[in-house]
């Protein structure tokens, strides 16, 4: 499930670029392999974050992994209700489950993300 | 902890080579993701098919299967068997019988514990050996080192002799005719599934089989070794050893009569649950936990006149200050699960660290290892996260913490009793 007007990362987080904020989220792929999430930790709101930086913790029972930031930018909104049902991650990767809204102050690094059909030939061949 | 002892200590340099499939691993990719499957032990298994939570409560409502084809089975026969095993285990092989099977250790002359393992008796001369996959390879070239004469069995006594015994690879079908993997059955409807597959004389013994006991017969026409022997804490549960070709039809035949297949990741959840130790956690590891201190002192018979590693087992049990305990703690979703190597605090102290821990149901469940004297059950301990990533450095979360080091817990725990049966 690779939705096509999306921008990926190899790390297996997706990106919605909707003018100059971008909304993040973990693929399919990542919440299938994390199995179902237990715990979330998200960045504070106005953190300043470098594309490829740490910008979240996701933790099944079986293991803790980092999210890694798409974009250059800052961060304006965060999922809250992702801290009591974790596990929305799972259910709805794409939708309910987004992680966190960032100011884009990079509009370079927007270029570095792959298109579905990039991402798609990418996972297939993990 | 024990410091390893390098005097009469086997060192073993495994070597290293890719990862290869399980004997049922075509069967895997029928039933799950290539997503989730994963390297262990050499051996490409799968982590789950459905999900953890849902095999984890299959085992304890109703039944559920596990591929242990991987695990070692090594066959010790002839007249010095007996003699050869109760040298080099700890637990008492001489009163094993025919028909039963004995939990025990593999220790080198160090007192270091090499593996913990199954011995059942399959005949007076006849014994199957049970080992980790993790330890498998070292294992045998303990067991061959010993029958060359190659290593020492005694510190204090270098020059001490055992009568040998030749062993076989029981998985390695050019070893012989009888060869056998396993899978495992477990649960309170196991015996449900395995009797639609027996007939009335066999679905009669398997009935009436006890707890670590074993009897041989036909499931689906398949020979089968059947044990009452588990790993995940059931209080009814079999394993089948069964020959290599064979395996797949078995496999197939336990989940049409209704066992749901279940992953390593289950399996561990399962362990975890009934505070059941894995090698490299709760025994041995970076800690070095031996027996006495993982909570089976009992199978460590100090009154044998000798077995391999005795004088150290008689130090440490008279010594050791730090034990294994179970732990209970909120498993509500948005509470970070604690992990191994995360501490555990007592009187605003760091008292042990966490070995294990799973999710089960609404609960954590953790094995931990902490000063003897203050894990009572029903006591409450405080659990440290160590730090998870990087950003968690930077704002000051430690990456370890010290013994008796000065740190409050971020969430508390309940020491349960060391094990429980479902």
């Amino acid at each position: 499930m690779i939705p096509k007007w999306l921008l990926y990362t190899k790390d297996h987080e997706w990106a919605k670029i909707e003018g100059d904020i971008a909304i993040i989220g973990i693929t399919d792929h990542a919440q299938n392999q994390l199995g179902e999430l237990t715990f979330i930790e998200l960045p504070d709101v106005g953190k300043e974050i470098k594309q490829k930086g740490e910008l979240a913790v996701v933790e099944s029972s079986k293991a803790a992994s980092d999210v890694y930031s798409p974009i250059t930018g800052k961060v304006t909104e965060v999922n809250t209700a992702l801290q009591s049902k974790p596990e929305t991650v799972n259910d709805d990767c794409y939708g309910a489950g987004w992680i966190c809204k960032i100011k884009i102050t990079d509009k370079g690094s927007v270029q570095n993300l792959i298109d579905a059909a990039q991402y798609e030939i990418y996972v297939k061949d993990l | 902890m024990t410091e390893k002892q390098a005097a009469g200590a086997f060192v073993f340099e495994p070597v290293p080579g890719s990862p290869v499939g399980s004997v049922l691993y075509n069967e895997h990719l029928k039933l799950t993701d290539k997503a989730h499957i994963a390297e262990f032990a050499g051996y490409l298994m799968p982590l789950w098919y459905s999900s953890i939570a849902e095999e984890h409560s299959a085992v304890r409502q109703r039944a559920g299967v596990f591929d242990c084809t991987h695990m070692g089975a090594l066959e010790v026969a002839g007249p010095n068997a007996e003699s050869f095993l109760d040298a080099t285990t700890t637990n008492n092989v001489r009163a094993l019988q025919v028909g039963s099977a004995q939990y025990s250790y593999l220790l080198d002359a160090a007192g270091n514990v090499l593996d913990d393992i199954i011995i059942y008796r399959r005949e007076k001369e006849k014994f199957m050996v049970v080992v980790n996959a993790s330890n498998e390879p070292k294992a045998k070239a303990y067991l061959a080192a010993l029958n060359a004469g190659k290593t020492i069995v005694d510190s204090a006594k270098p020059d001490r002799k055992i009568k040998t015994a030749p062993f076989r690879d029981m998985r390695d079908t050019k070893t012989g005719s009888d060869c056998r993997v396993d899978i495992a059955v477990q649960g309170p409807a196991s015996p449900d599934v395995l009797c639609k597959l027996a007939d009335t004389s066999v679905a009669q013994q398997l009935k009436n089989l006890k707890s670590f006991t074993l009897c041989q017969g036909k499931l689906s026409g398949i020979d089968c070794i059947i044990t009452r022997t588990g790993y995940t804490g059931a209080k009814v549960c079999f394993e089948l050893f069964v020959h290599p070709k064979d395996v797949a039809k078995l496999w197939q035949k336990v989940i049409e009569a209704g066992a749901l297949p279940c992953g390593l990741g289950a399996r561990d959840s399962l362990r975890v649950e009934a505070g059941l130790p894995l090698y490299g956690h709760e025994l041995d590891g970076p800690y070095n936990i031996s027996p006495f201190e993982a909570g089976y002192g009992w199978a460590v018979k100090l009154d044998k006149e000798f077995f391999i590693g005795k004088a150290a087992m008689e130090k440490i049990s008279k010594t050791y200050k730090m034990k294994v305990a179970r732990i209970e703690l909120s498993g509500e979703k948005g509470i970070r699960p604690v992990r191994q190597n995360d501490a555990v605090i007592c009187g605003g102290i760091c008292a042990g660290w966490v070995l294990s821990s799973a999710t089960a149901g609404s609960r954590q469940i953790a094995i931990i290892y902490m000063d003897k004297d203050k894990a009572n059950e029903g006591n409450s301990v405080g659990i440290y996260y160590l730090a998870r990533s990087e950003s968690q450095v930077s704002k000051g979360r430690k990456q370890a913490v010290k013994k008796s080091e000065r740190i409050n817990g971020d969430i508390t725990g309940k020491i349960l009793s060391r094990f429980e049966k479902f």
